[in-house]
């Protein structure tokens, strides 16, 4: 099963990032378990700058912005591979 | 006081707060706020936050830091809800504590809704100090804390592990700062008051009368023919854009080319001048100026631009517009009601001339109270209407975004009592002593 977070205080970006993180996984027919990270200390943790930041199995992908879905479907692929 | 008594007061106040209310909407508020949203959902969505941030690593000078810390405020921090997370970024990783400070300083302060909000409700002079002042005082500040903290700043654990951060480069298109540029030019067509904008070219008279009634009904409610117009029109875009903006980066529907029609019309009912009595439409430089304007946009943008991206610049708008203007209107229409509640002579004691002790309450008050982002302009308009010297309310309005109870818990935990402790105190200081300065030439 992947795990996936969403790094963000819950601003509308984050909100809306969840949403095509869940699209894409839904499109490929894959279980994953989401996991809100919403306090500035634990999202000070990673290498980020700027929310929201997406983490699939550990690796952060993407921050500052809101990816396509098709860059998500990308991702995604790449950690069922290396996993 | 009797029952009626009672009504006779609710009534005034209501109507006080509805006045100021009808007030900020009136066109030439519009014709900044309007374009302001959209150019910072045009920040947000076409400006990558590399095309800055790689000015503000830890390998970067302080030349090129403190100014890049300071003017990356107006291209990164329109939310207050990043500003946080690029703050400590910029602290622990990149360039240091201070390009940090002056960017958490300056941010809020400069961007561009707060910057050309100040100048249509309050003047441009004010507006003008408040955004050259808080650069400068941003890289002060900057440069103090990082002299006065500096030792201990002796080891950078995660600089070397995890430094990437700051490398990526970013390419922004030729044709965004194009674009950039018209749309600021927009604002500027919008709000410059010169003859060769303000001069009626042509008058049409259309053959309608309205009643005699009818205005004046309107002009109890405070409200012109223009005003109305231009209230429908912000009631249609909303409408709209709840139907084509909410869902554009799903579905790229007519609503949403609808609703960009539609902020493009508003702009340009807010351009003309409208007489009222045989309702003529003086067509005049700015209207002439505005459509040439938002026609190239238009085509350029068609041209240049994917659907996602115009959809991405949309949504960061909508976005924006949501999360500020309900807040802002409510702002404005209590603010009205304080006005006739508060009396002016508490004010003019407290900070009715340009003094040492004036300016401090101003910044003192800009400190405990919090205020919703760009809702601080109205509060000191409101001041100013009760009689406040300038001096001292440029002092508020300096200190006013920077710091609230509220962000100085938050900013404690996150750098230590100390640094907060010295930061506060040099923003009070340094605001303080400008609006004195700024009190003196008025």
């Amino acid at each position: 099963m992947l795990n996936i977070k969403i790094l963000g205080s819950g601003c509308a970006k984050c909100k809306r990032l969840e949403q095509v993180t869940r699209k894409a996984v839904d499109q490929q027919g894959l279980a994953a378990e989401f996991e809100m990270v919403t306090s500035m200390e634990e999202i000070m943790k990673w290498p980020i700058l700027s929310t929201p930041g997406l983490v699939i199995q550990n690796e952060l992908v993407s921050s500052g912005k809101i990816p396509t879905e098709a860059e998500v479907a990308q991702w995604i692929e790449a950690a069922v591979r290396a996993s | 006081m009797s029952a009626e008594g009672a009504i006779e007061t609710i009534r005034t106040l209501l109507s006080a707060g509805w006045l100021s209310l009808v007030d900020y909407l009136a066109a030439h508020v519009l014709l900044c706020l309007v374009p302001a949203f959209v150019i910072a959902g045009f920040m947000v969505s076409m400006v990558p936050q590399e095309a800055v941030t790689h000015y503000l690593g830890s390998k970067a000078s302080k030349w090129i830091s403190y100014p890049a810390a300071a003017i990356g405020g107006f291209v990164l921090a329109v939310c207050s809800c990043t500003i946080l997370p690029l703050f400590a970024g910029i602290w622990k990783r990149g360039a240091g504590l201070g390009p940090a400070i002056t960017f958490l300083f300056v941010g809020p302060a400069i961007n561009i809704l707060a910057i050309t909000y100040t100048g249509a409700a309050i003047g441009f002079d004010v507006a003008f100090a408040r955004l050259s002042l808080s650069i400068t005082f941003g890289i002060v500040i900057g440069l103090i804390m990082a002299w006065v903290f500096q030792r201990k700043r002796a080891s950078q654990p995660l600089q070397d592990k995890i430094g990437g951060v700051f490398d990526h480069k970013a390419k922004v298109r030729p044709v965004v700062w194009i674009v950039f540029i018209l749309l600021f030019m927009v604002l500027i067509v919008g709000t410059l008051q010169v003859n060769l904008l303000t001069q009626t070219y042509i008058s049409i008279n259309l053959a309608y009368e309205i009643s005699p009634e009818f205005l004046a009904g309107l002009q109890d409610a405070g409200l012109t023919i223009q005003g109305l117009l231009l209230i429908l029109l912000l009631g249609i875009i909303a409408f709209i854009a709840w139907l084509g903006v909410e869902n554009v980066l799903d579905k790229f529907s007519s609503w949403s080319y609808t609703a960009i029609i539609m902020v493009a019309i508003t702009i340009l009912v807010a351009a003309v001048r409208i007489t009222t009595g045989s309702l003529e439409i003086n067509i005049n430089g700015r209207f002439v100026g505005e459509f040439i304007l938002l026609t190239t946009i238009g085509i350029i943008a068609s041209r240049s631009f994917s659907k996602g991206e115009i959809a991405s610049w949309m949504w960061e708008t909508w976005r924006f517009i949501k999360q500020i203007f309900p807040l802002l209107i409510v702002g404005v229409f209590v603010a009205g009601i304080l006005t006739v509640l508060i009396p002016e002579v508490w004010v003019q004691t407290v900070a009715g001339r340009n003094t040492i002790w004036a300016n401090m309450g101003g910044v003192l008050f800009g400190i405990f109270m919090y205020f919703p982002t760009l809702v601080e302009v109205p509060v000191a308009r409101m001041f100013l209407d009760l009689g406040m010297a300038r001096g001292p309310l440029l002092a508020y309005l300096l200190a006013a975004p920077g710091l609230s109870i509220q962000s100085m818990l938050v900013l404690g935990r996150i750098m230590g009592r100390k640094k907060t402790a010295l930061y506060v105190v040099l923003v009070a200081i340094l605001s303080t002593v400008s609006g004195l300065i700024f009190g003196l030439f008025q």
